[in-house]
């Protein structure tokens, strides 16, 4: 059950995902194209894999990029290393992943990159309630929003 | 549409089909909006067979969630291919209808890592999430069983998985063949390479540690697991995915 199941994502969650929904319908914006990485558990991995990702990234060349995290723990090392990367090259990025009152980054945001809380129980906590604590199209509103403001 | 841009563009229709009412029958079909399902005599593959002890289908009528399950392992939307691979062509997808899938070990455990969602249904899984079914579907509930002595390893939670999709395989192959234009909605997505908007690129991070972390990239069906590759044996070394592809279905979540 992944990290715990009120984060994580069904295969429902990928074909239904609010964020792609929410970007194909935008006037202004359009999805480039979707990324997917795994979360290795060691570092000199993890270290590898986020820095193949950033200079795809980079010859990309997105106005905009949009993280999400399904999971927390050590899985923030991954999510603030590439945060980071991706502010070093002057890339637009808003993240997303549950952080509540439980899942507070192991590591420093340290590009000051804005994050989306996607914690939604009462308590902040990991309730064990598939579908409680994930993305859901609000929070989707608020990344891309951020993304515009910061991008302007 | 100048030529350069028609020839730029690459097109996903998603025709859905909305189903008003689950039955059990001998064989899977669908017929007047009414999605006939097996329950009765259900093999599992050979290689599935060392691993999975039994395989059991109940159907739960909208608003009856009240019924417990071990953990609940994903939420599987049935969706096939009629024409063309993944991301391109035609898709077929079935509302009014979800699946769930649970699996326990041998003695009726569940697999868990912090928590477990075992439990009733409805305790458990709020409904009308992205990853949820809707407060208004049937659920097609398939429950799984480990053999004696079969942990929860990468091993047992693949063959699971394998197992619900041969299950589903079978209504696929009926969805495929209803007709075309008999559709409650349909959705068409073009990608055109140069439309003036604003490139903004979704990444997103995905376990990738061992048995319940882990994903399946671009299967042959939509939401399947056959022609699939894991994340892990990818090295979970990044994956592009054109939005067309991602929203046909390129992931199976393992998690």
């Amino acid at each position: 059950m992944g990290i715990g199941p009120s984060t994580k994502e069904t295969t429902r969650h990928h074909f239904k995902d609010p964020l792609l929904e929410l970007l194909g319908d935008d006037n202004d914006c359009r999805p480039v194209g979707v990324i997917v990485v795994g979360i290795a558990a060691d570092y000199e991995s993890k270290k590898y894999i986020i820095d193949r990702l950033g200079t795809w990234v980079g010859a990309l060349k997105p106005d905009g990029a949009i993280v999400s995290m399904d999971s927390w723990g050590n899985s923030h090392i991954d999510f603030n290393l590439l945060l980071e990367k991706l502010s070093n090259m002057k890339i637009t990025a808003v993240g997303l992943c549950f952080q509540g009152k439980q899942a507070e980054p192991v590591t420093p945001n340290s590009s000051h990159a804005v994050v989306v809380d996607t914690s939604k129980s009462p308590g902040g906590r990991e309730t064990e309630i598939l579908g409680e604590n994930n993305i859901n199209r609000q929070d989707a509103r608020k990344a891309l929003a951020m993304l515009k403001l910061l991008s302007n | 549409m100048s030529q350069k841009a028609e020839a730029s563009t690459k097109r996903l229709v998603i025709k859905v089909y909305h189903v008003e009412e689950v039955k059990f029958a001998p064989e899977s079909k669908f017929e007047g909006g009414t999605l006939f399902v097996e329950h009765e005599n259900l093999p599992l593959s050979g290689e599935l067979v060392p691993l999975l002890s039994r395989i059991e289908v109940d159907i739960l009528k909208p608003g009856q969630l009240h019924r417990e399950v071990p953990s609940i392992l994903d939420v599987i939307p049935i969706a096939c291919k009629v024409l063309g691979r993944l991301g391109e062509g035609i898709t077929h997808t079935l509302t009014g209808v979800s699946t769930v899938l649970t699996l326990a070990d041998a003695g009726g455990k569940p697999p868990a890592q912090i928590g477990s969602s075992a439990g009733f249904l409805n305790e458990k899984m709020l409904t009308d999430r992205p990853g949820t079914p809707s407060g208004r579907d049937f659920i097609i509930l398939i429950r799984l069983n480990l053999k004696e002595g079969v942990t929860f390893s990468r091993k047992g939670i693949m063959a699971a998985h394998q197992a619900a999709d041969d299950y589903l395989q079978k209504i696929r192959n009926q969805l495929k063949k209803i007709d075309g234009q008999a559709y409650t909605e349909k959705h068409v997505f073009e990608e055109l390479l140069d439309h003036g908007k604003k490139k903004v690129l979704l990444i997103k991070l995905l376990p990738g540690q061992g048995a319940m972390h882990d994903f399946f990239v671009l299967p042959n069906e939509p939401c399947g697991v056959e022609g699939s590759r894991s994340i892990i044996d990818l090295g979970n070394m990044p994956v592009f995915l054109t939005p067309n592809e991602y929203r046909d279905g390129a992931l199976r979540a393992l998690t």
